[in-house]
């Protein structure tokens, strides 16, 4: 098997969905922009079709809003094929890849501890690596999170002092 | 009869490994120390499998907001009189992890640290040297 | 016998103080040897007496939740068992008109005593890891004890149908040592395999397998209470080949017991660092099927006189 992006895959993609815009960055790294809502269509054609593996996905907070990124790849060929999502700040939750796919399970629980983001569908939307005495509501990766924590450490510094 | 005990104390320490959310560099550095080439058993240390035979706590790790109720935990299950020894430049000072969420304090706020061994991770002979220093103190 | 005299042979010699000094000195030379074996230096002699005081210097801690009674009661029912043991084992080597008719069992009965110990500590703590750790020993003090007796029945078969541990001995002394015979070796193979399952050295140390349940059935016990299991364990390490011994191979009368009771222990050093550690089943089959159609095989050769 050749190791680089096979082009069948990218043409199967962008007729499911032609507001896809493919970025190649490097013979074996493929970054596709989708919108929100055709995300799950197209993770469950890559991953019960043609048997992709999620590999992980990352989370990061931009002006844009939030944008995650599910790492698919292809072992055979060793390539990468990344499928790009924005969501609005205002409007933040999204459908659950979950349902279908067990590898996302934690992943998700992650993002939404992290950053806020809310999977609808998900099983067990808990949080995952943040202390138990960790308030739920306060998601520390996110932009703005520096004042939070200023206010955070000075509450902790003054009950110390108590 | 409380110099024999402490002779005792001082001439077999028994070790147990505290991993509190360390990068483990300093876990294969202890590790290492067992192994025959700087063999660490002609003093007596063993390394046990539960805290409550334990006469050493070695500590590596920068301090978690999770790790912390389960190190006071292990510092309390382990019988007194022991010592702590603090492995690596994480336990001296939280340094570049200081503005960090998740990051509470040096060691020193919660429990008693009796030897600290900077390094990144510390050479095994420094980390011999800690500990024998720790004895000599006693 | 004023009460001076008994009570000294049990707690002074041949008893609890001697068996105690020389057993710790006999895990010296074991940690010794492995450390040479593995190319290391290893701790200096006095090293398991400083483990010992060190001991004896912590606190106790009993779990809140355990039964205070029998968490305190197992390490000293071993430690009990293991200096009457070295009491009648060596009076009856060096005065053989003091054994009386079916000692032996009474022997046997003393070495099964310490894993019960093991066991009853190991269920008072109130700890998972524990109980399974216990559970463990229980099951491969099944698997070791019944090749055990069966090797047993051979030796007092061949002995003439005599259970004086006295006549034993005398017999060997008038007719030449068991092991120089077919279904002698066989059951020194047996008893030594036995051995270092009811020691718990690899490979049978599985009911303290430091990975799988730290430490297992002694993990939450610190201070004098451990002591004493240390003790009972370098006890029995000091005692069971000198039984041995005396069961196969000609009695500690002569000066060349010191010798063969070396070389047991190098046997038993040999095969605890050459070996990883078996899983409960294996042990199982290990010791019923493989160990236990051996012994029958040595009790049909010792009724033809072989």
């Amino acid at each position: 098997m050749k190791k680089e992006f096979s082009k069948e895959i990218i043409d199967e993609i962008t007729t499911r969905c032609p507001e896809a815009s493919v970025k190649i960055h490097a013979p074996r790294r493929v970054y596709i922009r989708v919108p929100r809502e055709k995300v799950y269509d197209l993770a469950k054609f890559l991953y019960e079709q043609k048997e992709f593996r999620l590999s992980i996905a990352t989370g990061i907070d931009t002006r844009e809003g939030v944008e995650i990124i599910y790492h698919f790849t292809f072992d055979q060929a060793g390539t990468y094929y990344n499928l790009k999502i924005t969501i609005p700040k205002d409007d933040l939750q999204t459908k659950s890849l979950a349902t279908f796919l067990p590898a996302a399970n934690w992943i998700e629980r992650e993002i939404h501890e992290l950053l806020g983001v809310d999977f609808i569908g998900h099983p067990n939307l808990k949080p995952l690596l943040t202390a138990e005495s960790w308030p739920a509501e306060l998601h520390p990766l996110r932009r703005d999170y520096a004042d939070e924590h200023k206010n955070l450490k000075m509450k902790e510094k003054s009950e110390e002092a108590l | 009869m409380a110099n024999a005990k402490l002779w005792g104390l001082k001439k077999s320490p028994w070790v147990f490994h505290v991993a509190a959310a360390s990068c483990n560099n300093c876990d294969i550095e202890i590790l290492d120390i067992l192994t025959p080439r700087w063999d660490v058993e002609r003093f007596g240390i063993v390394l046990v499998g539960s805290p409550r035979h334990a006469d050493a706590l070695l500590v590596t790790g920068v301090l978690n907001r999770k790790s912390l109720p389960r190190v006071l935990q292990v510092y309390e299950q382990t019988p007194k009189p022991c010592l702590v020894i603090g492995v690596g430049t994480c336990t001296c000072h939280t340094h570049i992890f200081e503005p960090s969420y998740n990051v509470v304090g040096p060691y020193d706020k919660y429990i008693p640290v009796d030897v600290y061994i900077p390094g990144c991770p510390p050479k095994p002979e420094a980390i011999i040297m800690g500990v024998v220093k720790a004895l000599k103190r006693l | 016998m004023n009460i001076v005299n008994i009570l000294i042979s049990y707690i002074v010699f041949p008893g609890f103080l001697f068996a105690a000094v020389i057993g710790l000195f006999i895990t010296w030379i074991d940690r010794k040897v492995t450390a040479r074996v593995q190319m290391r230096v290893g701790p200096p002699w006095y090293q398991p007496y400083a483990d010992f005081l060190k001991l004896l210097l912590k606190e106790t801690i009993i779990p809140e939740g355990a039964s205070k009674t029998f968490f305190l009661l197992g390490p000293m029912i071993g430690l009990v068992a293991m200096s009457i043991f070295s009491v009648m084992l060596f009076s009856m080597n060096f005065n053989p008109e003091s054994s009386f008719v079916g000692d032996v069992i009474v022997m046997i009965y003393l070495l099964a005593l310490p894993p019960i110990g093991i066991i009853i500590g190991g269920s008072a703590s109130k700890n998972p890891l524990a109980s399974v750790g216990a559970s463990r020993e229980m099951t491969q003090f099944f698997a070791y004890e019944l090749p055990f007796y069966i090797v047993l029945a051979t030796i007092i078969l061949k002995a003439g149908g005599t259970i004086r541990f006295g006549e034993i001995i005398r017999v060997q002394q008038a007719q030449g040592p068991f092991l120089y015979s077919l279904s002698g070796v066989i059951g020194a193979i047996v008893i030594l395999l036995s051995t270092q399952a009811k020691l718990s050295f690899v490979p049978f140390d599985i009911p303290e397998a430091e990975q799988e349940v730290m430490a297992g059935p002694y993990i939450e016990y610190s201070g004098v209470a451990l002591a004493m299991y240390k003790l009972t364990r370098a006890m029995m390490y000091f005692l069971m080949p000198l039984f041995l011994i005396s069961l196969l191979w000609g009695g500690l009368t002569n000066w060349w017991a010191i010798l063969k009771f070396l070389l047991i222990i190098v046997l038993i050093v040999l095969i605890k660092n050459t070996n990883p550690r078996l899983r409960i089943d294996q042990a199982l089959k290990f010791f019923w099927v493989g160990i236990g159609t051996l012994s029958i095989i040595g009790l049909i050769l010792a009724f033809y006189n072989l």
